[in-house]
């Protein structure tokens, strides 16, 4: 085999390492996204007997966001199998006592049940925060776009900036500012 | 009746556009607001109201719409619950939303821009502008509001009512 093929063989089956910023993300809308880069569905050899996936490493999975009332109406299910043995966690419940269950239940179950589900999630590294070990970090060669803008809080603009935007309202020349 | 409707909504905002001078209709030299100041001298506490020129003055957005409309609807903005830097303009230093007779809105954009500044501040995007005793870092607040939250534009109700309006015109012209 000639040199560049070689190459050309090794770029096609290496395993890349792709990081995804979880914060201000949807888990539920990411998931279907991270989901194709676990399995290697983006890439033009895909084939469910290939073994083509990438590896993804989400960080701030604590700061993930969710739409709405639904930290309150979303439920995690559990039953031990023992008579009154079933429990039901609220969505804010179960992040608070783990930051990374969320995104990883949000993205096990995007997959199919089938054999090879258990496998595609070995290759899923979540983090709450962005301190990742040095052994993951010197692998990662690409970045998975983020779905939704981080809004930007108030207080974090500089004052001039806050005082010279646009103003679309002024007060009435009688008002009594306060 | 939605041209009755249309008219009668014209006469009101015109004489909104009169009695509030944001619509380059100036008749006082500048614009003062007043100010509340309270002294201490000794035992005499002074409370004077002070004339002083708006602050906002030179950053306003001049509007040129024939038919008077408020300033959101004649620029054609599409104001989202996370756009701080404009909600906050409609507030007062304690996170109230001002009254319709201050903003100039229209009835429309004043119920869906005090519902937008209601979902900046329970994201916490706001946390600066709110009451004396009230928690500046979201971080701390109780339960799930410490998470962080966003909200769908689509879910205010009035603005459906517009879109079906806008859909029932539509099929009546075709």
């Amino acid at each position: 085999m000639a040199a560049c093929k070689r190459v050309q063989q090794w770029n096609t089956f290496g395993r890349v390492w792709h990081l995804y910023d979880a914060t201000w993300q949807n888990p539920f809308q990411s998931a279907q996204k991270i989901v194709k880069y676990l399995k290697g569905l983006h890439k033009p050899i895909y084939h469910p007997l290939n073994d083509c996936g990438d590896h993804v490493v989400v960080i701030n999975s604590k700061d993930i966001a969710l739409p709405g009332d639904e930290w309150r109406q979303r439920v995690y299910f559990h039953h031990t199998g023992y008579p009154g043995g079933a429990t039901w966690t609220l969505a804010w419940q179960l992040h608070d006592k783990d930051p990374t269950m969320i995104l990883k239940k949000a993205i096990y179950t995007a997959m199919d049940g089938n054999l090879q589900r258990r496998y595609t999630m070995q290759r899923l590294h979540i983090y709450p925060d962005d301190n990742i070990p040095e052994k993951i970090k010197q692998n990662i060669t690409n970045q998975i776009r983020p779905l939704r803008p981080v809004p930007k809080r108030l207080d974090h603009y500089a004052p001039e900036e806050v005082e010279q935007f646009p103003k679309v309202m002024d007060w009435p020349k009688d008002y009594i500012l306060r | 009746m939605f041209g009755a409707l249309r008219i009668w909504q014209r006469c009101v905002s015109r004489s909104v556009s009169l009695c509030v001078p944001r619509m380059n209709l100036h008749l006082s030299c500048t614009k003062m607001l007043k100010e509340i100041r309270e002294t201490q001298e000794g035992n005499v506490r002074v409370f004077e109201g002070v004339n002083v020129p708006s602050p906002r003055e030179p950053y306003v957005v001049k509007t040129e719409d024939p038919r008077g409309c408020c300033t959101i609807c004649s620029l054609g903005l599409d104001v989202k619950h996370t756009d701080v830097l404009i909600l906050s303009q409609y507030l007062r230093s304690d996170g109230c939303m001002l009254p319709r007779r201050i903003t100039g809105l229209c009835r429309k954009q004043q119920k869906r821009i005090s519902y937008m500044v209601a979902m900046a501040q329970k994201a916490g995007l706001m946390p600066n502008i709110g009451p004396p005793g009230s928690k500046k870092d979201p971080k701390r607040r109780f339960k799930w509001k410490k998470f962080n939250t966003y909200f769908d534009e689509s879910t205010i109700r009035d603005l459906k009512s517009i879109v079906e309006v806008r859909k029932k015109r539509a099929a009546e012209l075709e």
